[in-house]
């Protein structure tokens, strides 16, 4: 079994380099809502809106072989439910992966809206369930569920979904969804189940990802603690009857050799926002147990970028840069795909890669890294040596 | 004056002139038997479905003159926002009118997409709220709200979709909806709610209308009759201190002749073979229930000579109707006869352009 490999659709603008915040892509700027970059400003003046840069992206990707795209969603962002239809007419192999918390909207809205999708695309859509963060952002959202009732109603969601995804009639008396005599109608009803993507690092969230997920996601975490991670998922999957398979997100920096790839990140270490520090500092009000294994990683003392280095070529402080995760690969062309075998060797069965810019670093990995990847035909070949 | 003329999009089938069958251009999955025979080739395979069709219709009305088009909510169809967004990227000038139920899901969640939807389509969303159909179809739904709470989730739907795109810190606790120190920041913050239509004849409904809607929409009545609900409209918005837009959704037949157009109706009818007891075309008004299916919304249909659709659209705008939702199978071809030998007369009658988006 080959494994897949996604990119990201940056969703709130991006900068043209990992190492500084000017110019940015889009008509977002962290700290500065009247910046404006003229023709990639996005806001629409010149004719052309942020979607007309997205879909540059999503391009760059597909014509350079990875599966599709990570469209992630946060309180900043815009949103995947719409920018999947809007580029699904003019993309040809992308696969858009949307990421979702089940809770806001009507199980079977999304099983109409999935399939419809589906049908737009010609069979391009796939999910990244996840379950929320919890605290204040929950509310934010206009959600009060406690944190191992989401999970519940993840559950009872996925279970809604597959049920009606076939036709019907399906009827189901949950705590959070009852319904009678439902199920998609002919011709949305032929329409392929999307692969499940599933985020979440409490033991709610495994379990509820065993019963339903294809793939367990994860960011990046130190190689033998994420191996650890990967093999639990799989028992407790495997005790269900079921096979599961895992997928690490990371955000990598590749370059020609190492010591240029370094070089690019002491360049946005040096340049790194007084504010972003104060954040790095304060303490994060959060229920995710993913981000509190992720801070886990921080280094006591920091007098420059190498502190953040927590194995070969594993980075601490992408957070730092961009936002998001904490952990990514760095190094020459082969030492990134190498470290990428790696983890295939470790049960990674998918990633979602992530480069700033997305455009140009689309073709730069597509190019350069993806043909060194091995993938899992080694993994065989070892099995029967 | 601005009047809006607004397509539908059929989302749930089309047929052809003279032919009530339904069917769904471009799809492959839907027929058994190939659409060819053997010793024909045929190249399409199963490159297109029916959202190749959908596609065009969009671009149709788009490039036929038309205001707007309006993306119905039928269970037995592709899902409207879907479909919505897909229509907007293949348009440039088109209000995308897209209608849900308010039991699709957490109104903050609707909002922060429309908000994204306006910045992409470069603000042509528009919402159009239903019901979400009878008690078996909410149940089919998984919708538990009773029917006396049908109007009021609405408003609590509108009311937190616009607070939170207020650009002011917004909480609220309803009886359906909350949420907690709320709005959208940075650049999603300027982007107004989509203006909202709703629906419906009763006197709440009305009432819902005055004081959270920017468009009413009233079933095709013939003009006299629905001047009073008209009138009433605008008596409750006035109370609420606000003002609301009438519209109608209607179907139209027209024809180069008042014969062919009654030649057509009748052939449509005959077709449909239900052979139901509605009567004859009442020649005087050129309004008839007759070719009503109830499914795609409209109560009645227009027919009858250009000249005579045209007149009786102008009569409609001088009793206050301000936002037409128009529809006729087939709808590509429609879509250019009803924009090209209609729609110019009934602007220039009424001094109204055309609106283009920005």
């Amino acid at each position: 079994m080959s494994i897949d490999i996604f990119w990201r659709i940056p969703t709130h603008g991006e900068p043209r380099h990992h190492r500084s915040r000017t110019p940015y892509r889009g008509d977002w700027f962290p700290g500065d809502e009247t910046r404006r970059v003229p023709g990639l400003g996005g806001d629409g003046e010149d004719g052309y809106t942020y979607i007309d840069y997205l879909a540059e992206i999503a391009h760059a990707a597909e014509i350079s072989g990875f599966q599709g795209g990570l469209i992630p969603t946060f309180p900043s962002t815009e949103e995947p439910w719409v920018i999947a239809p809007f580029l699904a007419r003019e993309t040809k192999t992308f696969r858009f992966m949307i990421p979702f918390q089940p809770a806001f909207q009507n199980p079977v809205l999304v099983a109409r809206a999935t399939a419809s999708l589906q049908r737009a695309t010609g069979g391009r859509t796939l999910y990244n369930i996840i379950s929320g963060g919890g605290g204040p952002e929950q509310l934010w959202w206009g959600d009060s569920v406690g944190h191992d009732d989401r999970y519940t109603r993840t559950t009872e969601f996925l279970d809604v979904l597959r049920g009606v995804w076939k036709g019907g009639p399906f009827s189901y008396r949950g705590k959070f969804y009852q319904l009678e005599d439902s199920g998609l109608p002919d011709p949305l009803s032929r329409e392929d189940y999307p692969e499940i993507y599933f985020s979440g690092s409490s033991d709610a969230a495994l379990a509820s990802a065993s019963l339903h997920a294809d793939f367990y996601l994860s960011w990046l975490e130190p190689f033998a603690q994420l191996g650890e991670k990967f093999d639990r998922v799989k028992e407790k999957t495997a005790a269900l009857g079921r096979q599961i398979k895992t997928a690490v997100r990371v955000d990598i920096i590749a370059r020609p050799t190492e010591e240029e790839a370094w070089r690019e990140v002491e360049r946005g270490f040096e340049n790194i926002d007084k504010a972003v520090w104060e954040r790095y500092y304060a303490s994060i009000d959060s229920e995710s147990v993913g981000a509190a294994r992720q801070r886990s990683f921080r280094p006591t003392t920091i007098n420059s970028y190498r502190d953040f280095i927590i194995e070969p070529n594993v980075w601490s402080g992408f957070a730092l840069l961009r936002g998001g995760q904490t952990n990514g690969i760095v190094g020459s062309y082969e030492q990134v795909a190498e470290r990428l075998d790696q983890l295939v060797q470790l049960g990674a069965g998918a990633f979602i890669l992530a480069s700033t810019p997305h455009l140009e670093e689309a073709y730069r990995v597509g190019e350069e890294v993806l043909p060194l990847v091995r993938g899992s035909v080694e993994t065989r070949l070892r099995e029967v040596a | 004056m601005t009047i809006e003329f607004i397509w539908q999009l059929p989302v749930a089938g089309d047929g052809r002139y003279g032919d009530a069958r339904p069917t769904r251009r471009g799809e492959r999955a839907e027929s058994a038997r190939p659409a060819l025979s053997p010793g024909v080739s045929d190249p399409r395979g199963d490159r297109f479905n029916y959202f190749d069709y959908l596609h065009q219709v969009a671009r149709a009305a788009d490039l036929a003159g038309f205001d707007g088009i309006q993306v119905p909510d039928d269970p037995g169809a592709d899902e409207s926002w879907i479909v919505a967004a897909y229509a907007a990227r293949a348009t440039r000038h088109v209000r995308i009118l897209t209608e849900f139920p308010a039991s699709r899901g957490s109104s903050v969640f609707a909002a922060k997409n429309a908000v994204s939807f306006q910045r992409f389509s470069r603000g042509r969303f528009a919402w159009q709220i239903g019901l979400g159909g009878n008690e078996p179809q909410r149940r089919w739904y998984g919708d538990p709200v009773a029917e006396a709470d049908l109007l009021p989730r609405i408003e609590e739907f509108v009311t937190v979709a616009r607070g939170v795109t207020s650009g002011e810190k917004f909480s609220f606790a309803g009886r359906f909806f909350e949420v907690l120190d709320g709005g959208f920041e940075g650049p999603l913050r300027a982007y107004p709610l989509p203006p909202v239509y709703l629906s419906g004849s009763s006197e709440a409904a009305l009432a819902l209308s005055a004081r959270v809607a920017d468009v009413h929409i009233f079933d095709a009545l013939p003009v006299a009759q629905l001047r009073p609900a008209i009138a009433r409209l605008v008596t409750l918005a006035e109370q609420a201190g606000r003002t609301v837009a009438a519209g109608l959704r209607i179907d139209v037949l027209a024809r180069e002749t008042t014969r062919e157009a009654l030649f057509d109706a009748r052939r449509v009818l005959d077709q449909s073979g239900t052979r139901r007891q509605v009567g004859d075309p009442a020649l005087g008004s050129n309004h008839w229930q007759g070719l009503s299916s109830g499914r795609n919304g409209a109560a009645a249909s227009l027919f009858g000579s250009y000249g005579e659709v045209r007149q009786r659209l102008v009569e409609y705008v001088e009793a206050g109707i301000g936002s037409f939702i128009l529809g006729a199978a087939p709808h590509l071809e429609e879509a250019y006869r009803i924009g090209e030998l209609v729609l110019p007369g009934v602007r220039s009658l009424v001094g109204s352009e055309r609106r283009l988006a920005a």
